[in-house]
Protein backbone atom coordinates (compact mmCIF):
# COMPACT_ATOMS: atom_id res chain seq x y z
CA UNK A 1 0.00 0.00 0.00
CA UNK A 2 1.09 3.48 -0.85
CA UNK A 3 1.12 5.92 1.76
CA UNK A 4 -2.69 5.81 3.50
CA UNK A 5 -5.16 8.17 3.00
CA UNK A 6 -7.71 9.84 4.79
CA UNK A 7 -10.94 11.71 5.19
CA UNK A 8 -11.37 14.57 7.60
CA UNK A 9 -14.81 14.17 9.65
CA UNK A 10 -16.50 16.77 11.49
CA UNK A 11 -17.90 15.35 14.75
CA UNK A 12 -21.15 16.87 15.66
CA UNK A 13 -20.65 16.99 19.67
CA UNK A 14 -18.12 15.18 21.00
CA UNK A 15 -15.69 12.70 18.54
CA UNK A 16 -16.68 9.85 20.88
CA UNK A 17 -20.00 10.43 19.99
CA UNK A 18 -19.41 10.97 16.35
CA UNK A 19 -17.19 7.91 16.41
CA UNK A 20 -20.46 5.61 17.15
CA UNK A 21 -22.30 7.22 14.60
CA UNK A 22 -20.52 6.14 11.97
CA UNK A 23 -20.47 2.75 13.41
CA UNK A 24 -24.07 3.09 13.85
CA UNK A 25 -24.56 4.36 10.23
CA UNK A 26 -22.23 1.59 8.80
CA UNK A 27 -24.79 -1.13 10.18
CA UNK A 28 -27.62 0.67 9.09
CA UNK A 29 -25.84 0.45 5.37
CA UNK A 30 -25.53 -3.24 6.07
CA UNK A 31 -21.70 -2.62 5.74
CA UNK A 32 -21.46 -4.35 9.62
CA UNK A 33 -24.22 -6.67 11.32
CA UNK A 34 -22.47 -6.18 14.56
CA UNK A 35 -19.75 -4.33 15.97
CA UNK A 36 -17.67 -4.88 19.06
CA UNK A 37 -16.94 -2.38 21.25
CA UNK A 38 -16.34 -1.57 24.47
CA UNK A 39 -18.80 -0.52 27.02
CA UNK A 40 -19.58 1.16 30.63
CA UNK A 41 -20.47 -1.48 33.07
CA UNK A 42 -24.03 -0.76 34.70
CA UNK A 43 -22.19 0.47 38.30
CA UNK A 44 -20.03 2.02 36.17
CA UNK A 45 -16.51 0.86 37.43
CA UNK A 46 -15.52 -0.95 35.20
CA UNK A 47 -15.73 -1.94 31.14
CA UNK A 48 -15.88 -4.66 29.08
CA UNK A 49 -16.04 -5.96 25.27
CA UNK A 50 -19.58 -6.39 24.42
CA UNK A 51 -20.91 -7.68 20.68
CA UNK A 52 -23.73 -5.30 19.70
CA UNK A 53 -26.53 -5.79 17.50
CA UNK A 54 -29.05 -3.83 18.55
CA UNK A 55 -28.21 -0.32 17.78
CA UNK A 56 -30.27 1.38 20.41
CA UNK A 57 -27.54 -0.12 23.02
CA UNK A 58 -24.61 1.95 20.92
CA UNK A 59 -25.57 4.68 23.44
CA UNK A 60 -23.14 3.11 26.40
CA UNK A 61 -20.69 2.39 23.99
CA UNK A 62 -17.48 3.90 24.54
CA UNK A 63 -14.49 3.39 22.25
CA UNK A 64 -10.92 4.21 23.85
CA UNK A 65 -11.54 3.73 27.47
CA UNK A 66 -9.52 4.48 30.39
CA UNK A 67 -8.66 1.08 31.45
CA UNK A 68 -8.54 -2.49 29.66
CA UNK A 69 -10.07 -5.06 31.15
CA UNK A 70 -9.50 -7.80 29.10
CA UNK A 71 -6.93 -6.93 26.00
CA UNK A 72 -9.34 -6.70 22.70
CA UNK A 73 -7.71 -9.64 20.69
CA UNK A 74 -9.19 -12.10 23.10
CA UNK A 75 -12.88 -10.78 22.85
CA UNK A 76 -12.12 -11.12 18.56
CA UNK A 77 -10.94 -14.69 19.37
CA UNK A 78 -13.56 -15.96 20.92
CA UNK A 79 -15.91 -14.78 18.33
CA UNK A 80 -14.30 -16.12 15.72
CA UNK A 81 -12.55 -18.68 17.15
CA UNK A 82 -14.85 -21.77 15.59
CA UNK A 83 -14.75 -19.93 12.01
CA UNK A 84 -15.71 -16.89 10.94
CA UNK A 85 -19.70 -17.30 10.69
CA UNK A 86 -21.38 -15.67 8.32
CA UNK A 87 -21.79 -12.44 9.85
CA UNK A 88 -20.00 -9.20 9.25
CA UNK A 89 -18.87 -7.59 12.69
CA UNK A 90 -16.62 -4.80 13.16
CA UNK A 91 -14.02 -4.50 16.22
CA UNK A 92 -13.13 -1.33 17.55
CA UNK A 93 -10.08 -1.16 19.73
CA UNK A 94 -6.93 -0.15 20.40
CA UNK A 95 -3.97 -0.36 17.93
CA UNK A 96 -2.20 -2.91 20.41
CA UNK A 97 -5.08 -5.23 20.18
CA UNK A 98 -5.56 -4.96 16.72
CA UNK A 99 -2.19 -5.96 16.48
CA UNK A 100 -2.69 -9.28 18.98
CA UNK A 101 -5.40 -9.88 16.99
CA UNK A 102 -3.65 -10.09 13.84
CA UNK A 103 -1.04 -12.51 15.38
CA UNK A 104 -4.02 -14.43 16.23
CA UNK A 105 -5.26 -14.42 12.94
CA UNK A 106 -1.37 -16.13 12.37
CA UNK A 107 -1.47 -18.15 14.52
CA UNK A 108 -4.94 -19.93 13.32
CA UNK A 109 -6.95 -18.78 16.65
CA UNK A 110 -9.38 -16.09 14.54
CA UNK A 111 -10.51 -15.60 11.21
CA UNK A 112 -10.58 -12.79 9.96
CA UNK A 113 -12.69 -12.77 6.69
CA UNK A 114 -15.58 -11.27 8.01
CA UNK A 115 -14.27 -9.33 10.40
CA UNK A 116 -13.30 -5.56 10.12
CA UNK A 117 -10.64 -4.09 12.22
CA UNK A 118 -10.70 -0.63 13.49
CA UNK A 119 -7.96 0.77 15.31
CA UNK A 120 -7.78 4.50 16.75
CA UNK A 121 -5.10 6.67 18.11
CA UNK A 122 -4.15 5.75 21.20
CA UNK A 123 -3.04 7.86 24.41
CA UNK A 124 -2.33 4.78 26.68
CA UNK A 125 -4.44 2.96 29.64
CA UNK A 126 -4.46 3.40 33.37
CA UNK A 127 -3.28 0.36 35.43
CA UNK A 128 -5.94 -1.47 36.14
CA UNK A 129 -5.04 -1.39 39.82
CA UNK A 130 -4.77 2.57 39.92
CA UNK A 131 -8.11 2.89 38.25
CA UNK A 132 -9.97 0.51 40.27
CA UNK A 133 -8.53 2.41 43.57
CA UNK A 134 -11.02 5.92 42.72
CA UNK A 135 -12.68 5.13 39.12
CA UNK A 136 -14.55 8.37 38.68
CA UNK A 137 -11.06 10.33 39.84
CA UNK A 138 -9.75 7.82 36.95
CA UNK A 139 -11.81 9.10 34.56
CA UNK A 140 -11.25 12.53 35.14
CA UNK A 141 -7.69 11.98 34.81
CA UNK A 142 -7.85 10.04 32.03
CA UNK A 143 -9.38 12.29 29.96
CA UNK A 144 -7.38 15.66 31.08
CA UNK A 145 -3.84 12.99 30.46
CA UNK A 146 -5.43 11.88 27.12
CA UNK A 147 -6.31 15.69 26.10
CA UNK A 148 -3.07 16.72 27.05
CA UNK A 149 -1.32 13.41 25.21
CA UNK A 150 0.77 13.43 29.05
CA UNK A 151 1.61 9.57 29.73
CA UNK A 152 2.97 9.73 33.56
CA UNK A 153 -0.04 8.00 34.76
CA UNK A 154 -0.49 5.40 32.24
CA UNK A 155 0.93 2.12 31.84
CA UNK A 156 4.99 1.72 31.95
CA UNK A 157 4.41 0.14 28.53
CA UNK A 158 2.44 2.71 27.37
CA UNK A 159 4.60 5.06 28.59
CA UNK A 160 7.48 3.87 26.11
CA UNK A 161 4.79 3.08 22.96
CA UNK A 162 5.74 3.91 19.43
CA UNK A 163 3.31 2.27 18.17
CA UNK A 164 0.13 3.79 19.77
CA UNK A 165 -1.16 4.95 15.90
CA UNK A 166 0.06 2.04 14.33
CA UNK A 167 -2.37 1.05 11.24
CA UNK A 168 -2.43 -2.66 11.18
CA UNK A 169 -6.61 -3.24 10.64
CA UNK A 170 -8.68 -2.14 7.89
CA UNK A 171 -9.63 1.62 9.55
CA UNK A 172 -8.21 3.78 11.43
CA UNK A 173 -9.59 6.84 13.26
CA UNK A 174 -7.09 9.66 13.60
CA UNK A 175 -7.36 12.24 16.68
CA UNK A 176 -3.77 13.67 16.50
CA UNK A 177 -3.39 16.47 14.52
CA UNK A 178 -7.08 16.80 13.45
CA UNK A 179 -8.74 20.75 14.23
CA UNK A 180 -10.75 20.97 16.42
CA UNK A 181 -14.05 19.14 16.55
CA UNK A 182 -12.98 16.94 13.63
CA UNK A 183 -10.86 13.45 13.36
CA UNK A 184 -9.48 11.81 10.34
CA UNK A 185 -10.96 8.12 9.21
CA UNK A 186 -8.25 6.50 6.98
CA UNK A 187 -8.15 3.82 5.39
CA UNK A 188 -5.62 0.61 5.52
CA UNK A 189 -6.76 -1.98 3.48
CA UNK A 190 -9.12 -2.54 0.53
CA UNK A 191 -11.74 -3.87 2.59
CA UNK A 192 -11.53 -0.65 4.49
CA UNK A 193 -11.67 1.71 0.91
CA UNK A 194 -15.00 -0.68 0.04
CA UNK A 195 -16.18 0.08 3.46
CA UNK A 196 -15.68 3.75 3.15
CA UNK A 197 -17.06 3.69 -0.09
CA UNK A 198 -20.25 2.35 0.62
CA UNK A 199 -20.73 4.78 3.24
CA UNK A 200 -20.16 7.78 0.85
CA UNK A 201 -17.14 8.76 2.25
CA UNK A 202 -13.96 9.70 -0.07
CA UNK A 203 -10.90 9.30 0.90
CA UNK A 204 -9.30 12.59 -1.16
CA UNK A 205 -8.76 14.80 2.43
CA UNK A 206 -5.46 16.01 3.43
CA UNK A 207 -4.15 14.27 6.62
CA UNK A 208 -0.95 15.30 6.79
CA UNK A 209 -1.07 17.02 9.96
CA UNK A 210 -1.83 13.48 11.52
CA UNK A 211 1.07 11.95 9.55
CA UNK A 212 3.19 14.66 10.86
CA UNK A 213 2.10 14.10 14.26
CA UNK A 214 2.32 10.38 15.14
CA UNK A 215 5.84 10.52 13.44
CA UNK A 216 6.36 13.05 16.14
CA UNK A 217 5.45 11.58 18.78
CA UNK A 218 6.52 7.81 17.99
CA UNK A 219 9.76 9.15 17.58
CA UNK A 220 10.35 10.40 20.72
CA UNK A 221 8.35 7.16 22.18
CA UNK A 222 11.07 5.64 20.48
CA UNK A 223 13.44 7.43 22.03
CA UNK A 224 12.02 6.53 25.68
CA UNK A 225 11.70 3.01 25.12
CA UNK A 226 15.08 2.36 23.85
CA UNK A 227 16.51 4.19 27.25
CA UNK A 228 14.17 2.28 29.33
CA UNK A 229 15.15 -0.88 27.87
CA UNK A 230 19.00 -0.42 28.18
CA UNK A 231 18.10 0.52 32.07
CA UNK A 232 16.56 -2.33 32.62
CA UNK A 233 18.55 -4.86 30.99
CA UNK A 234 21.37 -3.64 33.16
CA UNK A 235 18.69 -3.91 36.46
CA UNK A 236 17.71 -7.21 35.53
CA UNK A 237 21.24 -8.81 33.42
CA UNK A 238 22.70 -11.67 34.55
CA UNK A 239 20.95 -14.85 36.55
CA UNK A 240 21.55 -13.43 39.85
CA UNK A 241 19.54 -10.44 39.01
CA UNK A 242 16.97 -12.09 37.31
CA UNK A 243 16.42 -14.60 40.09
CA UNK A 244 15.67 -11.55 42.40
CA UNK A 245 13.57 -9.55 39.46
CA UNK A 246 11.02 -12.75 39.81
CA UNK A 247 12.06 -13.42 43.56
CA UNK A 248 8.24 -12.99 44.62
CA UNK A 249 6.31 -14.35 41.52
CA UNK A 250 3.50 -16.53 43.25
CA UNK A 251 3.50 -19.07 40.18
CA UNK A 252 -0.34 -17.91 39.33
CA UNK A 253 0.33 -17.59 35.50
CA UNK A 254 -1.87 -14.45 35.27
CA UNK A 255 0.47 -13.33 33.07
CA UNK A 256 0.33 -16.16 30.68
CA UNK A 257 -3.50 -16.09 30.98
CA UNK A 258 -4.59 -12.47 30.36
CA UNK A 259 -1.96 -12.33 27.60
CA UNK A 260 -3.53 -12.17 24.13
CA UNK A 261 -0.80 -14.02 22.19
CA UNK A 262 -0.60 -16.88 24.69
CA UNK A 263 -3.35 -18.56 23.11
CA UNK A 264 -3.20 -22.50 24.03
CA UNK A 265 -5.71 -24.31 25.40
CA UNK A 266 -3.77 -26.10 27.70
CA UNK A 267 -0.31 -23.86 28.89
CA UNK A 268 2.53 -26.45 28.33
CA UNK A 269 3.14 -25.31 31.80
CA UNK A 270 0.27 -26.30 33.40
CA UNK A 271 0.10 -29.56 31.70
CA UNK A 272 1.81 -32.78 33.06
CA UNK A 273 5.00 -32.04 31.29
CA UNK A 274 6.77 -30.42 33.84
CA UNK A 275 5.07 -32.36 36.84
CA UNK A 276 7.72 -35.43 37.92
CA UNK A 277 8.03 -37.86 40.17
CA UNK A 278 8.56 -37.37 43.61
CA UNK A 279 12.02 -39.16 43.26
CA UNK A 280 12.84 -36.74 40.50
CA UNK A 281 12.36 -33.98 43.01
CA UNK A 282 14.45 -35.36 45.56
CA UNK A 283 17.24 -35.90 43.11
CA UNK A 284 17.52 -32.21 41.98
CA UNK A 285 17.58 -31.51 45.73
CA UNK A 286 20.17 -33.66 46.38
CA UNK A 287 22.17 -32.26 43.47
CA UNK A 288 21.78 -28.45 44.57
CA UNK A 289 20.73 -29.02 48.05
CA UNK A 290 17.75 -28.10 48.09
CA UNK A 291 14.97 -26.54 45.31
CA UNK A 292 12.33 -23.85 45.55
CA UNK A 293 8.51 -25.16 45.75
CA UNK A 294 6.33 -24.51 43.24
CA UNK A 295 8.82 -25.23 41.09
CA UNK A 296 10.23 -24.11 37.44
CA UNK A 297 9.59 -19.90 37.80
CA UNK A 298 12.00 -19.08 35.73
CA UNK A 299 11.52 -21.93 33.39
CA UNK A 300 8.21 -20.61 32.95
CA UNK A 301 9.26 -16.92 32.34
CA UNK A 302 11.77 -17.77 29.60
CA UNK A 303 10.05 -20.56 28.50
CA UNK A 304 7.22 -17.80 27.82
CA UNK A 305 9.42 -15.40 26.15
CA UNK A 306 10.75 -18.53 23.76
CA UNK A 307 6.78 -18.78 23.05
CA UNK A 308 5.79 -16.04 22.59
CA UNK A 309 8.16 -13.07 22.35
CA UNK A 310 7.79 -12.71 18.54
CA UNK A 311 4.30 -12.06 18.78
CA UNK A 312 3.67 -10.15 21.95
CA UNK A 313 2.81 -6.70 21.05
CA UNK A 314 3.70 -5.06 24.40
CA UNK A 315 0.11 -4.14 25.53
CA UNK A 316 0.85 -4.63 29.37
CA UNK A 317 -1.94 -6.74 30.02
CA UNK A 318 0.17 -9.20 31.90
CA UNK A 319 1.54 -6.67 34.02
CA UNK A 320 -1.94 -5.44 35.23
CA UNK A 321 -2.50 -9.04 36.07
CA UNK A 322 0.49 -9.82 37.85
CA UNK A 323 -0.42 -9.85 41.90
CA UNK A 324 2.67 -8.69 43.00
CA UNK A 325 3.63 -6.08 40.51
CA UNK A 326 6.60 -8.04 38.49
CA UNK A 327 7.33 -5.43 36.02
CA UNK A 328 6.33 -8.88 33.62
CA UNK A 329 5.31 -6.64 30.47
CA UNK A 330 8.17 -4.28 30.07
CA UNK A 331 10.64 -7.40 30.42
CA UNK A 332 8.48 -8.87 27.85
CA UNK A 333 8.67 -5.71 26.14
CA UNK A 334 12.39 -5.38 25.95
CA UNK A 335 12.69 -8.64 24.62
CA UNK A 336 10.31 -8.89 22.11
CA UNK A 337 11.70 -6.03 20.65
CA UNK A 338 14.99 -7.80 20.55
CA UNK A 339 13.60 -11.19 19.33
CA UNK A 340 11.32 -9.61 16.51
CA UNK A 341 14.06 -7.67 15.22
CA UNK A 342 16.18 -10.33 14.11
CA UNK A 343 13.69 -11.39 12.06
CA UNK A 344 12.91 -7.95 10.92
CA UNK A 345 9.90 -8.61 12.20
CA UNK A 346 6.92 -6.27 14.18
CA UNK A 347 4.16 -8.09 16.03
CA UNK A 348 0.95 -7.16 14.03
CA UNK A 349 2.25 -5.19 11.64
CA UNK A 350 0.72 -7.43 8.41
CA UNK A 351 -1.35 -10.19 8.47
CA UNK A 352 1.05 -11.02 5.22
CA UNK A 353 4.29 -10.93 6.79
CA UNK A 354 4.79 -14.43 7.77
CA UNK A 355 5.51 -15.33 11.72
CA UNK A 356 9.33 -15.97 11.73
CA UNK A 357 9.43 -19.49 12.99
CA UNK A 358 7.70 -20.83 9.78
CA UNK A 359 9.71 -18.79 7.46
CA UNK A 360 13.04 -19.02 6.69
CA UNK A 361 15.26 -17.50 4.11
CA UNK A 362 18.74 -19.69 2.51
CA UNK A 363 20.79 -17.48 3.62
CA UNK A 364 20.66 -15.44 6.92
CA UNK A 365 21.78 -15.71 10.38
CA UNK A 366 25.41 -16.66 9.62
CA UNK A 367 26.34 -15.21 12.95
CA UNK A 368 24.20 -17.36 14.98
CA UNK A 369 26.49 -20.78 13.23
CA UNK A 370 29.95 -22.01 14.66
CA UNK A 371 32.57 -20.03 13.25
CA UNK A 372 34.23 -23.33 12.05
CA UNK A 373 31.37 -23.43 9.50
CA UNK B 1 34.00 -30.89 42.83
CA UNK B 2 37.13 -30.78 44.93
CA UNK B 3 39.50 -27.69 43.98
CA UNK B 4 42.54 -29.29 42.37
CA UNK B 5 40.65 -31.54 40.08
CA UNK B 6 40.47 -29.77 37.32
CA UNK B 7 36.81 -28.63 35.89
CA UNK B 8 35.52 -31.38 33.10
CA UNK B 9 31.91 -29.48 31.81
CA UNK B 10 29.30 -31.40 31.44
CA UNK B 11 28.09 -30.66 27.69
CA UNK B 12 24.68 -31.66 26.47
CA UNK B 13 24.92 -32.45 22.62
CA UNK B 14 21.49 -32.79 20.30
CA UNK B 15 22.79 -34.43 17.60
CA UNK B 16 20.39 -35.10 14.78
CA UNK B 17 20.69 -39.01 13.28
CA UNK B 18 21.45 -38.38 10.02
CA UNK B 19 24.47 -36.41 9.85
CA UNK B 20 25.91 -35.05 13.28
CA UNK B 21 25.02 -38.46 15.39
CA UNK B 22 27.02 -39.92 12.33
CA UNK B 23 29.56 -38.29 12.27
CA UNK B 24 30.20 -38.41 16.19
CA UNK B 25 30.26 -41.89 15.94
CA UNK B 26 32.87 -41.22 12.83
CA UNK B 27 35.13 -39.67 15.06
CA UNK B 28 34.83 -42.38 17.57
CA UNK B 29 35.73 -45.47 15.34
CA UNK B 30 38.10 -43.32 13.70
CA UNK B 31 39.55 -42.94 17.52
CA UNK B 32 40.02 -39.26 16.94
CA UNK B 33 40.80 -38.26 20.27
CA UNK B 34 38.02 -35.29 21.96
CA UNK B 35 37.47 -34.93 25.68
CA UNK B 36 35.08 -37.22 27.63
CA UNK B 37 32.35 -34.10 28.28
CA UNK B 38 29.90 -34.28 25.43
CA UNK B 39 26.40 -35.94 26.65
CA UNK B 40 24.98 -36.80 23.35
CA UNK B 41 21.21 -37.11 22.25
CA UNK B 42 20.36 -38.89 19.20
CA UNK B 43 17.43 -36.71 17.51
CA UNK B 44 15.84 -37.31 14.29
CA UNK B 45 16.49 -33.86 12.87
CA UNK B 46 17.98 -30.82 14.39
CA UNK B 47 14.26 -29.22 14.13
CA UNK B 48 13.43 -31.80 16.43
CA UNK B 49 14.64 -29.85 19.47
CA UNK B 50 12.19 -27.64 21.06
CA UNK B 51 13.79 -24.25 23.19
CA UNK B 52 12.19 -25.40 26.10
CA UNK B 53 14.93 -28.44 25.94
CA UNK B 54 17.62 -25.89 25.66
CA UNK B 55 16.37 -23.62 28.84
CA UNK B 56 15.83 -26.72 30.74
CA UNK B 57 18.98 -27.91 30.78
CA UNK B 58 20.50 -24.88 31.34
CA UNK B 59 18.64 -24.28 34.25
CA UNK B 60 19.18 -27.67 35.64
CA UNK B 61 22.91 -26.90 35.72
CA UNK B 62 24.17 -28.21 32.30
CA UNK B 63 27.64 -26.24 31.43
CA UNK B 64 27.10 -26.50 27.70
CA UNK B 65 24.95 -27.16 24.90
CA UNK B 66 25.62 -28.34 21.57
CA UNK B 67 23.24 -28.65 18.92
CA UNK B 68 23.92 -30.13 15.42
CA UNK B 69 22.56 -31.02 12.42
CA UNK B 70 23.28 -31.21 8.51
CA UNK B 71 24.14 -28.83 6.78
CA UNK B 72 22.39 -26.38 5.14
CA UNK B 73 20.49 -28.19 2.41
CA UNK B 74 21.26 -31.12 3.13
CA UNK B 75 18.92 -31.92 5.80
CA UNK B 76 17.56 -35.05 5.81
CA UNK B 77 14.07 -33.27 5.86
CA UNK B 78 15.10 -30.67 3.45
CA UNK B 79 13.95 -27.61 5.51
CA UNK B 80 14.53 -28.71 9.12
CA UNK B 81 17.90 -27.23 9.84
CA UNK B 82 16.70 -23.92 8.33
CA UNK B 83 13.85 -23.40 10.97
CA UNK B 84 16.86 -24.45 13.37
CA UNK B 85 18.36 -22.05 12.91
CA UNK B 86 15.61 -19.47 13.46
CA UNK B 87 15.26 -21.35 16.21
CA UNK B 88 18.73 -20.96 17.50
CA UNK B 89 18.64 -17.63 16.78
CA UNK B 90 15.43 -16.95 19.29
CA UNK B 91 17.15 -18.66 22.31
CA UNK B 92 20.17 -17.53 21.45
CA UNK B 93 18.85 -13.67 21.56
CA UNK B 94 17.02 -14.21 24.48
CA UNK B 95 19.85 -15.63 26.69
CA UNK B 96 22.23 -12.94 25.35
CA UNK B 97 19.22 -10.03 26.30
CA UNK B 98 18.83 -11.39 29.79
CA UNK B 99 22.91 -11.33 30.04
CA UNK B 100 22.81 -15.16 30.79
CA UNK B 101 26.18 -16.25 29.22
CA UNK B 102 24.34 -17.15 25.41
CA UNK B 103 28.45 -18.53 24.81
CA UNK B 104 27.05 -21.40 26.62
CA UNK B 105 25.37 -22.37 23.40
CA UNK B 106 26.61 -23.37 20.16
CA UNK B 107 25.23 -24.18 16.46
CA UNK B 108 26.83 -26.33 14.22
CA UNK B 109 26.70 -28.11 11.08
CA UNK B 110 28.24 -31.32 11.01
CA UNK B 111 27.78 -34.27 8.44
CA UNK B 112 28.08 -37.92 8.29
CA UNK B 113 31.54 -37.44 6.69
CA UNK B 114 32.61 -34.92 9.39
CA UNK B 115 34.58 -37.49 11.69
CA UNK B 116 37.27 -34.50 12.67
CA UNK B 117 35.04 -31.82 12.51
CA UNK B 118 33.07 -33.14 15.39
CA UNK B 119 36.27 -33.60 17.27
CA UNK B 120 37.28 -30.29 16.93
CA UNK B 121 34.31 -28.62 17.61
CA UNK B 122 33.73 -30.84 20.64
CA UNK B 123 37.62 -29.77 21.92
CA UNK B 124 36.68 -26.29 20.97
CA UNK B 125 33.39 -25.92 22.83
CA UNK B 126 35.12 -27.71 25.54
CA UNK B 127 37.59 -25.45 26.04
CA UNK B 128 35.41 -22.70 26.11
CA UNK B 129 32.74 -23.70 28.49
CA UNK B 130 35.99 -24.79 30.49
CA UNK B 131 37.15 -21.36 30.77
CA UNK B 132 33.40 -19.92 31.64
CA UNK B 133 33.43 -22.51 34.14
CA UNK B 134 31.03 -24.01 35.66
CA UNK B 135 27.47 -22.99 34.56
CA UNK B 136 25.73 -20.56 37.92
CA UNK B 137 22.28 -22.02 37.71
CA UNK B 138 23.86 -25.19 38.91
CA UNK B 139 23.60 -24.00 42.59
CA UNK B 140 20.46 -21.81 42.58
CA UNK B 141 18.05 -22.90 44.68
CA UNK B 142 15.27 -20.34 43.81
CA UNK B 143 14.80 -21.52 40.29
S1 LIG C 1 3.42 -10.73 27.08
FE1 LIG C 1 2.32 -9.10 28.16
S2 LIG C 1 2.74 -7.28 26.98
FE2 LIG C 1 3.23 -9.01 25.63
S3 LIG C 1 1.33 -9.42 24.50
FE3 LIG C 1 1.31 -10.73 26.32
S4 LIG C 1 0.15 -9.56 27.85
FE4 LIG C 1 0.77 -8.11 26.22
S1 LIG D 1 3.61 -20.04 27.59
FE1 LIG D 1 3.73 -21.24 25.73
S2 LIG D 1 2.55 -23.07 26.18
FE2 LIG D 1 1.97 -21.55 27.67
S3 LIG D 1 0.16 -20.54 26.81
FE3 LIG D 1 1.95 -19.34 26.24
S4 LIG D 1 2.52 -20.09 24.24
FE4 LIG D 1 1.19 -21.62 25.14
S1 LIG E 1 1.42 -12.95 37.11
FE1 LIG E 1 3.22 -12.35 38.29
S2 LIG E 1 3.17 -13.71 40.09
FE2 LIG E 1 1.80 -14.62 38.56
S3 LIG E 1 3.13 -16.05 37.43
FE3 LIG E 1 3.17 -14.12 36.29
S4 LIG E 1 4.99 -13.05 37.10
FE4 LIG E 1 4.48 -14.67 38.56
S1 LIG F 1 17.94 -34.27 9.39
FE1 LIG F 1 19.84 -33.39 9.99
S2 LIG F 1 19.23 -31.37 10.39
FE2 LIG F 1 17.37 -32.17 9.63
Amino acid sequence: MNKPTGAVISAKSSTKKSIIDFLEKAMDKGVFDAVIVPMRVPAGDSFAYVLIKDKSLFKDAFPIPPVMFVQGAKAVSSVTRLGKGNMKIAALMRPCEIRATIELAKLGQTDLENMTLISMDCPGVLPTSDFLSDPEKGMKQFDEAAKNLDDKIMRPVCQICDKSSMMAGDLHIGTLGAKKDTFFVISNSQKGNDILDKLGISLKDNIDSWHAKVKNISEEKLKKRKKAHKDLKSEIGGLDNLLDAYNQCINCHNCMRVCPVCYCRLCYFDSDNVKHPSEDYLQMAESKGSIRFLPDTIFFQMGRMMHMSLSCVSCGACEDACPVSIPVAQIFSMISDETQGLFDYVSGRSLEEPLPLVAYKEEELHEMEDAND
Amino acid sequence: MKKDEEFMPRILAFLCNWCSYAGADLAGTSRLKYPPSILPIRVMCSSRVDPLFIVKAYLGGIDGVLLAGCHPGDCHYEKGNYYTRRRFALIKKIFEELDMEADRLLLSWISASEGPKYAKVATEFTEKIKKLGENPAKNKIFL
